[in-house]
């Protein structure tokens, strides 16, 4: 009644697990065992835990534990991954930003205007063959309030909501390499950025009109912005 | 010493290279003690029979399938290869002297 078994199992979580079920999100920098005590820690989770309430937030299974297991194969033996995973969702407070009005003309009242960003993964990871990739996923709200007045003079109001996910992604090339432009161009949706420096960074980015419908998609579309700066690898490297 | 062949990573691409202790009864690769999977089979074998126990297996999968996922994004020359040659036969250049596209002569049971 107490709960008093799936506690004991959350206590013996490993520590960023907990923080996952008690605050939803977690930040934390390991080499790549520190991350497969995690995953495994994760993977005890359903036969253990069984309360909504302590339920992994979503998200989590689907789409974080596979791209730490990708990226955790990709590190050096001395490479960390930084994860910084904000999983609390959209709603959560500090992700609203001030809201405008819009100008308006009868019989629209008012239009308020308000953006919500919520960048719910971070990763930066030192790789094996000496450059640094960085990943960042937001997902952006815009609700608008909209109130107006009928010819019979009753006022009406609706909500209209627009989501968009942009997922950035930034490899900074190893020290000395200045890498190849790939043979043929990356898909439309994909936007490709070089920033020259004393290491050669490649930028890629999209902006999703239409949010992910399944995790799958959602991880399929994180992979291919994130391996999008590989294709610039040089020939000699590989 | 003989090193393990087995491909690891996802984004950076590289062979395992650790001493191989045997070989795969499938493709004949060169395995290590760590990617020796069910059967004595490599990663990439074993994935490719549907047994993802060993990690490795799972991330073989897991590397293929998204391979085989972006590349319907990408205008790549080796999206041809997921074809196979059964597919890709009906492009070769003697492929419109068959026998159904030839005269089957005055016996034959249909004139086409």
């Amino acid at each position: 009644m107490f709960w008093r078994e799936q506690k004991a199992a959350i206590a013996s979580f490993h520590p960023l697990h907990q923080a996952l079920i008690e605050h939803r999100a977690f930040s934390a920098t390991y080499p790549a065992a520190g991350w497969h005590q995690l995953i495994t820690s994760l993977h005890r989770h359903a036969g253990l835990v069984t309360r909504g309430k302590w339920a992994l937030p979503a998200r989590t299974l689907d789409v974080l534990v596979p791209l730490l297991h990708e990226v955790c194969s990709d590190l050096g033996p001395d490479g960390t991954l930084a994860v910084l995973a904000d999983l609390r969702g959209a709603d959560a407070p500090g992700k609203e930003l001030p809201s405008r009005d819009l100008p308006v003309r009868p019989p629209i009242r008012s239009v308020t205007e308000t953006w919500t960003v919520d960048p719910w993964l971070r990763m930066r990871a030192e790789l094996r063959d000496g450059s640094v990739l960085e990943i960042v996923v937001a997902d952006r709200r815009r609700t608008r309030k909209i109130a107006k007045r009928n010819p019979r003079g009753k006022l009406k109001s609706k909500r209209k909501i627009k989501l968009v996910q942009t997922i950035k992604v930034r490899r900074k090339l190893p020290k000395g390499d200045a890498g190849r432009v790939p043979s043929t161009a990356p898909p439309r949706w994909i936007q490709v950025f070089v920033r020259e420096g004393e290491r050669r960074c490649v930028l890629a980015g999209a902006k999703l009109d239409r949010m992910p419908g399944t995790p799958q998609e959602q991880l399929d579309r994180i992979l291919t912005v994130a391996t999008e700066p590989f294709r610039w690898t040089s020939v000699e490297e590989r | 010493m003989t090193p393990c062949a087995v491909t690891t990573g996802f984004f950076t691409l590289g062979k395992c290279g650790q001493m191989a202790v045997a070989g795969c009864p499938s493709c004949g690769r060169a395995l290590c003690a760590d990617h020796v999977t069910e059967g004595g089979l490599c990663p990439e074998c074993a994935a490719a029979n549907g047994r993802y126990g060993h990690p490795a297996a799972a991330a073989a999968y897991r590397r293929r399938a998204q391979r085989y996922r972006a590349s319907q994004e990408y205008e790549d020359a080796g999206w041809y290869n997921l074809f196979d040659a059964f597919d890709r036969s009906a492009f070769d250049p003697n492929a419109g002297a068959q026998q159904d596209y030839l005269d089957d002569g005055n016996d034959a049971l249909v004139d086409s």
